[in-house]
């Protein structure tokens, strides 16, 4: 990796080179009051060691990225960019652009873009001396210390003496050949590639990185309390913030108005004489009832809408029981519309709510087939009912009937009697006897003899 | 995305810090080169009292090309068409590096205050702008209380 790619400025940028031909002689001038600005002797010692300077690694800078101290006098910015000038040049008709800013503008057209008067690159030269001594002598913020120089002593400061700057890591002359960058304040101590444990969390780090670890993100480093100055290890800050003896709390009654603040080891003398050491504790039991009271509140709240859920269910399941019973159907689907619409909280109080439906349906049916049931009976009663009565009325005929046969029966063996006379009864044998042939009424008579005395021994 | 140009961030800066009576720039969060614009209506012109918004979009070479602007409030104007666009020199062949957003939104707020028939986008409102002055006044004040006034 090329070290200058540390940089956070883009070395590519074209214009970081633009003030070189300035650098020189400005430098030379500048630099005792510069350097003496520094006030750090071991920028010398740095310059004296003959190893250090060749550490040394060039700082482009974009003199458009970087900060200028307060504002830029509008006359010294560049139109185009707003940005103070960069290698300004004067056009024909007067006018002071970047040289990059100009020449981008006349490819696209060939006009002044201040005036619009016709302007081509011929037209245009370098801008006056003072312009660019105005310009260099511009105060700006170095990126990376943040002390401030004039813009054309930046790229010098950067590369020789800014601390925070990298320079080549001093194990590049050594038998190791380290390529890394280091910062130059750094740069004193040898090559500090090479990894070592955190004494404090056992991590392992390049040693280059290690102050800063310590500094900012180690956890297990022991650290002064700022309250009780107890030495605790930085990731328990927080906890013994709770418990630090010398940390300044309010009242415990700070809640109902109490202003006393005191130390935490001091809070209890605070105690006795606090004004509100009646009215606090008061408060405190108030507030467990009305926690209480809530509670309780809520816990109706949710029976009560248990409760409406359930007539809801009732009402809806009564309105279904009123439809014919072939409309009814049992599937999941067409649950009363109140358990279908009703938002309900989760899936199981949705299986709930399914169960209780499917419940009230099967308590309907079971209503609706007992009403089925009689009323089958109250049909069958009302059907045989005349049944019976007809069948009884049958009897009653059939019996007068048998007595009107009977009558005729007997009137009949009376005459039969009278007409034979003294016969000796009449027999199965005599009758043929009787009249065969000659008087067939009479064999056909009593032929009936058989049911007449099936009918007397009746 | 490349970086944004130092310009763009100055440009932006003063437009939050000294802005421009009647006229408000912000740049949207996530592209900072696409800006949401309100421009007052200027005093005495039939869009007094309405407030426009327009989009502005920063293309990659700017400031070497203009910014594209276009009025979303609909808007009657001989030189704005119905999308929106403006007949305005300094957004196209006549623009120049040295503009800025301010410039040339106070530009457009100055066009609302000097309609020009002659050099139309909307050929329809411009004829009935040469033809019916009063007419064509009365229906922009009208369109102005409609949709800029909300």
């Amino acid at each position: 990796m090329p070290p200058t790619t540390h940089h956070p400025l883009d070395p590519s940028l074209p214009h970081s080179n633009s003030i070189e031909p300035d650098n020189d002689d400005i430098a030379a001038l500048n630099i005792p009051g510069s350097s003496s600005s520094l006030s750090s002797s071991n920028i010398y010692k740095h310059l004296r060691t003959p190893s250090t300077s060749s550490l040394n690694i060039r700082h482009p800078i974009d003199l458009r990225a970087i900060t200028y101290d307060g504002a830029v006098d509008e006359n010294l910015v560049c139109p185009i960019c707003r940005c103070p000038l960069v290698d300004p040049v004067l056009t024909e008709c007067d006018h002071i652009f970047c040289r990059s800013c100009i020449d981008d503008a006349l490819s696209n057209t060939k006009l002044c873009p201040i005036d619009r008067s016709p302007l081509d690159s011929d037209g245009v030269g370098r801008a006056p001396k003072m312009v660019h001594n105005q310009l260099d002598s511009l105060k700006a913020k170095c990126p990376r210390c943040t002390s401030s120089f004039a813009r054309s002593m930046l790229e010098n400061h950067l590369e020789k003496y800014c601390l925070e700057a990298n320079v080549k890591c001093p194990g590049i002359h050594s038998e190791r050949y380290c390529k890394e960058v280091v910062k130059r304040r750094m740069s004193g101590r040898g090559c500090l590639h090479y990894p070592v444990d955190c004494p404090d969390c056992k991590e392992t780090l390049l040693l280059v990185e290690m102050e800063e670890h310590r500094e900012d993100s180690c956890n297990e480093k022991l650290k002064a309390c700022e309250h009780c100055g107890v030495d605790i290890l930085r990731c328990k800050e927080s906890e013994h913030h709770k418990e630090c003896p010398d940390i300044i709390r309010p009242c415990k009654w700070v809640e109902y108005g109490c202003q006393h603040e005191a130390k935490r080891k001091d809070l209890h003398l605070h105690t006795d004489d606090c004004n509100f050491k009646l009215v606090g504790p008061m408060a405190d039991t108030l507030k467990k009832e009305i926690s209480i009271l809530r509670s309780d509140m809520r816990s109706l709240a949710e029976t009560n809408h248990l409760q409406e859920r359930r007539i809801k269910f009732l009402e809806s399941g009564q309105r279904a029981s009123d439809r014919p019973m072939e409309l009814m159907d049992l599937s999941l689907a067409n649950l009363p519309e109140s358990a279908n619409t009703e938002p309900l909280d989760s899936g199981h109080e949705y299986l709930l709510s399914l169960l209780e439906s499917q419940q009230s349906r099967l308590s309907q049916l079971s209503n609706e087939l007992a009403d089925f049931q009689g009323k089958n009976t109250m049909m069958l009663l009302n059907e045989t009912i005349p049944i019976k009565n007809e069948l009884s009325e049958l009897r009653s005929t059939q019996q007068v009937t048998c007595m009107h046969v009977r009558w005729l029966m007997r009137f009949r063996m009376q005459e039969n009697q009278r007409r034979f006379g003294g016969s000796p009864g009449p027999g199965p044998s005599g009758s043929p006897d009787g009249g065969s042939g000659s008087d067939l009424p009479f064999s056909r008579r009593l032929s009936d003899s058989a049911p007449r005395d099936i009918i007397t021994k009746l | 995305m490349a970086a944004l140009p130092k310009r763009i961030i100055k440009e932006t800066e003063r437009l939050a810090r000294e802005p421009v009576p009647g006229i408000n720039a912000v740049p949207h969060e996530d592209n900072l080169r696409y800006f949401d614009v309100s421009i007052h209506g200027p005093q005495g012109s039939p869009y007094e009292g309405g407030i426009f918004k327009l989009e502005l979009f920063l293309p990659d070479d700017y400031p070497m090309t203009p910014p594209k602007i276009r009025f979303l409030t609909k808007i009657y104007y001989p030189n704005i068409d119905k999308l929106g666009r403006i007949c305005l020199d300094v957004l196209k062949s006549n623009w120049s590096p040295a503009l800025q957003i301010r410039t040339i939104l106070l530009s457009i707020q100055a066009l609302l205050g000097a309609p020009n028939p002659d050099d139309p986008l909307a050929p329809d409102v411009a004829k009935r702008w040469k033809e019916d002055q009063e007419g064509a006044i009365a229906t922009a004040k009208e369109w102005t209380r409609t949709h800029a006034m909300t």
